[in-house]
C-alpha cells in the first residue's frame, strides 16, 4: 500500500520517537509512506483561531502537493494536523468566495479530491485488525491500558468522519488485537489542553491532570495516544502536576505505534521508548520485554 | 444533527450582528434551543467568563463589544465538544474564531497576552520557515513574555532525551508561503496598549447565571 505521508512538525521534533515507531510498524505491514515533498506546517490552533482563510490555505497547499504526487490519499499521525487537513478538504466547494480566495493564494486550482486519513484510521479501515493481529509475535498480555483519543481525532463528526465523537472504540479494539486489556474510563475523548502547553500552562495542568487522574482511577498502567500533542501534554507535565498538587501519577504515555511495535517483536529502544519522560521500561522489563 | 425547530417569537428578529455571523459561518442561530449542552460539555467552560450558551445569546443580543473583549476568546481550546453536542448544529468554537479574528483586525488585544504572543510567534515562524521547531519558538516566547526561565528544566530534560532539535527544517518554496499570508493580519504585532482603556464592562449583557 502506497500513501502520501504528512508527518507534521512534531514528528520531526519532539515526537521523533513516534516517527521511529511509525517507520518500523508501517514497514512490517508493507505500507509505503511517501513523505510529501516540501510540506508546510498545518498552522495548528494558531492559524484558525485568528484567520480562517489562512488556516484553510495552509492545509490546501499541502493537499495540492499530494495531488501533484499523483496520490489520492494522505495519512498523518497527528490529530492536530489531521483536524486541519480534514477541515481544509471539508471547506472546499462550500463557499465560492472562500474557494476563489484560496485558489488565488495557492495560484493553483483547489485540490478537491484528496482523502485525508489519520494513521489510526488507516490501520483500522485499510490495514484491518486481522492483518495486524497476524503480525503479533509477542502478545502484550496482562497490560491494562487507557486508550486516549483526545478531542480532535473524532470531532467534529461531519469533518473527521471517524469513529464515535465521544465514545470511540477503534484504538481500544486495536490494542486488544495486540493482546492487551483496555479499561473503561470517562476521559477518553476529553481535551488535554491542546495548544496551550506554552502560553497557558495552567490550563494544561488542569485538563491534562483530569485525564491522568481518570485513567489512573480506572486502573490503567499506561495511557496510549495517537497524537504528539496529547503525548507531550500528558507526559512532560506530570512533574509540574506533582509539584503543584502533590499528585504523582507516574503513568507512562506511549504512542499506539510503539505498542504495535512491541507486539510485533521490536525492542523498546528501537521504538524510541527511552525518550519518554515517564519511563515505561521498568513495567516492560517486569513483563520480560527488553 | 439539525432538527427543524423554530421558535415563532424569535424568527426574523436577528439583529445586524446575528445576520453577519450567520452569513459568515453558515448556521442559523435562531435554532438555538438554549439547552446548554454546549456549556455542559465545554472543556474550559468552568474558566470562561461567558459560557458557550451565553456566547450564542450575546451574538443574538448584538453585544459585539462584550464578544470582542471576553476572556473566552483567549482560553477556548477548540476541542469541538460544543459543536458536536449541539442539536441545532451551531459551532460555538467557530463563533469564537470569528470574533478573535475580528478583534485582531481591529487591534483589540486578547485578555491573555501570552496566548496572543504565542499565536503571533507561531504563525510568524510558519510564514518565514514554513515549519515549527519547538526550541526556537520556545526561546522567542520566553523572551517575548519576559519569563526567561519558563520550562528551563523541562527543556534541558527534553534536550537530553534527544527530543529537541537546535535547527529546524525549512520549506524551500518560500514564495508560496508568502502568498498564503498575503493580506493576513495574523502576524502583524499589535500597537502598544493605550493605558487604562481595557475591558470596560459591556453594558448590554449581564454576567452570571
Amino acid at each position: 500500500m502506497r500513501v502520501a505521508y504528512y508527518p507534521g512538525c512534531s514528528v520531526h521534533g519532539m515526537a521523533r520517537d513516534y516517527g521511529e515507531s511509525i517507520g518500523l510498524v508501517c514497514k512490517r505491514l508493507s505500507i509505503s509512506l511517501d513523505e510529501i515533498e516540501d510540506w508546510n506546517c498545518c498552522g495548528a490552533s494558531a492559524a484558525h483561531s485568528i484567520d480562517h482563510a489562512l488556516a484553510i490555505g495552509l492545509g490546501a497547499r499541502n493537499l495540492a502537493l499530494v495531488e501533484r504526487m499523483g496520490l489520492g490519499c494522505v495519512v498523518t499521525p497527528c490529530s492536530g494536523c489531521f483536524s486541519r487537513l480534514t477541515a481544509a478538504a471539508y471547506e472546499f466547494g462550500r463557499s465560492d468566495a472562500l474557494d476563489n480566495e484560496i485558489e488565488g493564494r495557492l495560484a493553483a486550482p483547489l485540490p478537491r479530491d484528496v482523502e485525508v486519513l489519520h494513521l489510526l484510521q488507516l490501520m483500522i479501515d485499510s490495514v484491518g485488525l486481522d492483518r495486524i493481529a497476524a503480525e503479533v509475535a509477542r502478545p502484550l498480555q496482562g497490560l491494562r491500558l487507557a486508550a486516549y483519543y483526545g478531542c480532535l481525532l473524532t470531532r467534529p463528526t461531519q469533518v473527521t468522519r471517524f469513529d464515535d465523537p465521544e465514545q470511540p472504540t477503534s484504538l481500544d479494539r486495536l490494542l486488544r488485537a495486540l493482546g492487551t486489556e483496555t479499561v473503561d474510563w470517562s476521559h477518553k475523548a476529553e481535551c488535554c489542553g491542546a495548544g496551550f502547553a506554552a502560553s497557558e500552562t495552567d490550563i494544561v495542568l488542569e485538563l491534562g491532570g483530569q485525564v491522568l487522574e481518570s485513567a489512573r482511577d480506572a486502573g490503567a498502567e499506561a495511557i496510549v495516544v495517537a497524537c504528539p500533542l496529547c503525548q507531550t501534554n500528558l507526559d512532560t507535565r506530570q512533574q509540574a502536576m506533582k509539584n503543584r498538587s502533590g499528585k504523582d501519577f507516574d503513568l507512562p504515555v506511549v504512542y499506539f505505534t510503539q505498542l504495535m511495535g512491541l507486539a510485533f517483536g521490536f525492542s523498546p529502544k528501537a521504538l524510541g521508548m527511552r525518550r519518554l519522560l515517564v519511563d515505561p521500561q521498568s513495567k516492560l522489563r517486569a513483563m520480560g520485554i527488553r | 444533527m439539525t432538527v427543524g425547530v423554530r421558535r415563532p417569537f424569535m424568527i426574523g428578529r436577528g439583529g445586524a450582528l446575528q445576520l453577519e455571523v450567520q452569513a459568515a459561518l453558515g448556521f442559523d442561530l435562531d435554532q438555538c434551543l438554549e439547552c446548554g449542552k454546549c456549556s455542559g460539555g465545554c472543556s474550559t467552560g468552568a474558566m470562561f467568563d461567558y459560557t458557550p450558551r451565553k456566547i450564542v445569546q450575546l451574538v443574538k443580543l448584538g453585544a459585539e463589544d462584550t464578544l470582542l473583549h471576553m476572556d473566552a476568546l483567549s482560553i477556548c481550546v477548540g476541542c469541538g465538544l460544543c459543536h458536536d453536542r449541539c442539536p441545532a448544529g451551531i459551532d460555538v468554537a467557530a463563533i469564537l474564531d470569528y470574533f478573535r479574528g475580528k478583534a485582531r483586525a481591529q487591534a483589540i488585544r486578547l485578555t491573555r497576552s501570552d496566548v496572543e504572543l504565542f499565536n503571533r510567534l507561531f504563525l510568524n515562524r510558519v510564514r518565514t520557515h514554513g515549519r515549527i521547531s519547538e526550541l526556537p519558538l520556545m526561546v522567542r516566547f520566553n523572551i517575548g513574555s519576559k519569563r526567561y526561565f519558563k520550562d528551563y528544566g523541562l527543556g534541558k530534560k527534553l534536550l537530553l532525551k534527544g527530543k529537541l532539535r537546535l535547527i529546524g527544517p525549512r520549506v524551500r518554496d518560500k514564495a508560496s508561503l508568502r502568498r498564503l499570508f498575503e493580506g493576513s493580519a495574523a502576524v502583524t504585532p499589535l500597537p502598544r496598549p493605550a493605558p487604562a482603556t481595557q475591558l470596560e464592562a459591556a453594558p448590554e449583557a449581564g454576567k452570571g447565571e
